[in-house]
């Protein structure tokens, strides 16, 4: 479903034109339905691989397919749902306008698309702030716009940026929800996370990216089965000691 | 084309719910009623002096709104990553260029066309005070004029659009955009006086007569939408000069808005 094979990727920082590697052979497939939870600190490599999936950035070598399509090809995306990190929308438009725009650019039919716009304002609360500008908007009412979003077009894949970023408990239960959703329905998730807990109650499978480079995949049960914490494999993985300070 | 209208259509109500907008128009406002001051004052031409300060207007509050308005629509989505919500759609970079234009064409033409319904309010005010100095008067070449003025200001966002794809900052695209709008209006003036230096006594050097040629091919000619003279005189604007310009500007904006695609495709969003 999502194909990943030896990414590598480098950003030029700086006056001098530094050379940073985001990513080092970079390696992941998630099967169909599955929940992929990808971990990682900081600056890790988690949404550099993401917008590499979503063709916002291109890897210097390596490949990235989706539903068998390289990722560069545009129509891919009709069956992939994004929510980026800290979404940003335009300001004048309201939460149905701008489900309008992402139903309409991925080709759902306009009939279809009323019904599927109402439902999905509703499931994520936003139907009494519907026809309000987004420049009104909480964070968390953005993000919930953003999911909404991510969704409106019924994609086969979904991918979430640190979706329960910015949201309050009970935004957190209803991504967490939303996700549990999405599962049930067969869709394939690849959600990234720094929050152990998330990726615990929501993954089938994990990854753990430090410093650009894969550490670790698995599936959760196994790599949590040896009586060792989640919080324990990742500290272990990426080499930090007490207190959460590298060694 | 299904990918470009919704885009378009978002890009439009986006720019007209702009509150830039709203001083825009004001200013407008501003103008078309000191044109009534202005006519009262001087009681020479007047129908004129109405009809040039009301087509000024509506060409000057056009600019603003391509340079403060068209401009921060594309840079906007850059600088805050809203691009990401369009290019996570099945919309190609070039598609997203296109969409975009699109829809500031369409809100020139909305803005241009709200304009100039107040703009010939304001020449209706002063002939009604005045009406013995509109002899001349013709409706027809003001309508004219206001649609090369809508065409000038496409081309202009055209032009922008190409440079905001290949900058970072919206305020070089501000710059090089407000640059190409004055060398798009003097330089076909100025190649002719090069060209002819001895018609007015002047020696232009050979370097002079290359680069103003090189500038007249390089950037767009937007003095030739400009017809506020013949609108004002009511003088005659043949349909070749009408048909040529508009297939100038029509093609132009296409080539500049296809380029910029290309180059906007060769771009990254971290």
């Amino acid at each position: 479903m999502i194909s990943i094979e030896g990414l590598y990727k480098s950003f030029r920082e700086g006056l001098l034109g530094r050379k940073v590697h985001a990513l080092q052979d970079v390696s992941i497939d998630i099967s169909p339905g599955e929940v992929f939870g990808f971990l990682g600190p900081n600056g890790a490599g988690k949404s550099t691989t993401i917008k590499i999936l979503l063709n916002l950035i291109r890897p210097d070598s390596g490949r990235a397919l989706i539903l068998d399509h390289a990722v560069q090809d545009p129509m891919v995306r009709k069956k992939v749902g994004y929510l980026p990190e800290n979404p940003y929308f335009y300001d004048y438009l309201s939460a149905k306008e701008l489900l309008w725009f992402g139903g309409r650019a991925s080709g759902v039919d306009s009939r279809i698309l009323k019904s599927r716009i109402s439902e999905l304002l509703d499931r994520v609360g936003l139907q009494a702030a519907e026809k309000r500008h987004l420049r009104t908007y909480s964070k968390g009412m953005v993000q919930r716009a953003g999911l909404a979003l991510a969704l409106v077009h019924d994609p086969a894949v979904v991918i979430l940026d640190e979706p329960m970023s910015g949201l309050d408990p009970l935004g957190r239960k209803m991504v967490g929800d939303l996700i549990l959703e999405l599962k049930a329905q067969g869709k394939t998730v690849f959600f990234s996370s720094h929050i152990l807990n998330d990726i615990e109650r929501f993954s089938d499978r994990i990854g753990i990216i430090d410093e650009g480079r894969l550490r670790l995949t698995g599936n959760l049960a196994e790599v949590v089965s040896r009586g060792e914490s989640l919080e324990d494999v990742f500290m272990r993985t990426i080499g930090a000691g007490e207190g959460g300070v590298r060694q | 084309m299904r990918a470009l209208w919704p885009l378009a259509v978002i890009t439009y109500k986006e720019g007209i719910r702009n509150r830039a907008m709203y001083g825009i128009f004001l200013l407008a406002l501003l103008l078309f009623a000191a044109n009534f001051l202005i006519c009262g004052m001087i009681m020479q031409e007047v129908g004129k002096v109405a009809v040039d300060v009301a087509l000024s207007a509506v060409s000057f509050s056009g600019l603003l709104l391509v340079l403060f308005v068209g401009i921060n629509l594309l840079a906007k989505d850059l600088d805050r990553r809203t691009i990401y919500m369009v290019l996570a759609r099945p919309i190609s970079r070039g598609q997203y260029i296109w969409g975009k234009f699109f829809g500031m064409a369409m809100l020139i033409i909305s803005a241009v066309g709200c304009l100039g319904g107040c703009a010939l309010l304001s020449i209706a005010s002063v002939r009604w005070a005045f009406p013995g100095y509109f002899p001349r008067f013709a409706l027809g070449p003001v309508v004219l004029a206001l649609l090369l003025i809508a065409l000038m200001l496409i081309l202009l966002s055209a032009v922008s659009f190409l440079f905001a794809s290949f900058t970072t900052s919206s305020f070089v695209t501000l710059i090089l955009t407000i640059i190409s709008y004055f060398i798009g209006h003097g330089v076909a003036a100025i190649k002719a006086l090069v060209e002819a230096p001895e018609t007015v006594g002047i020696e232009v050097s050979t370097a002079t007569v290359r680069l103003v040629k090189g500038a007249y091919y390089m950037f767009p000619n937007f003095s030739l939408f400009d017809i506020k003279i013949q609108a004002a005189h009511n003088l005659p604007v043949s349909g070749t000069y009408v048909a040529g310009t508009l297939a100038y500007g029509l093609i132009y904006s296409a080539l500049v808005v296809t380029l910029a695609g290309l180059i906007f495709s060769r771009r990254e969003f971290p």
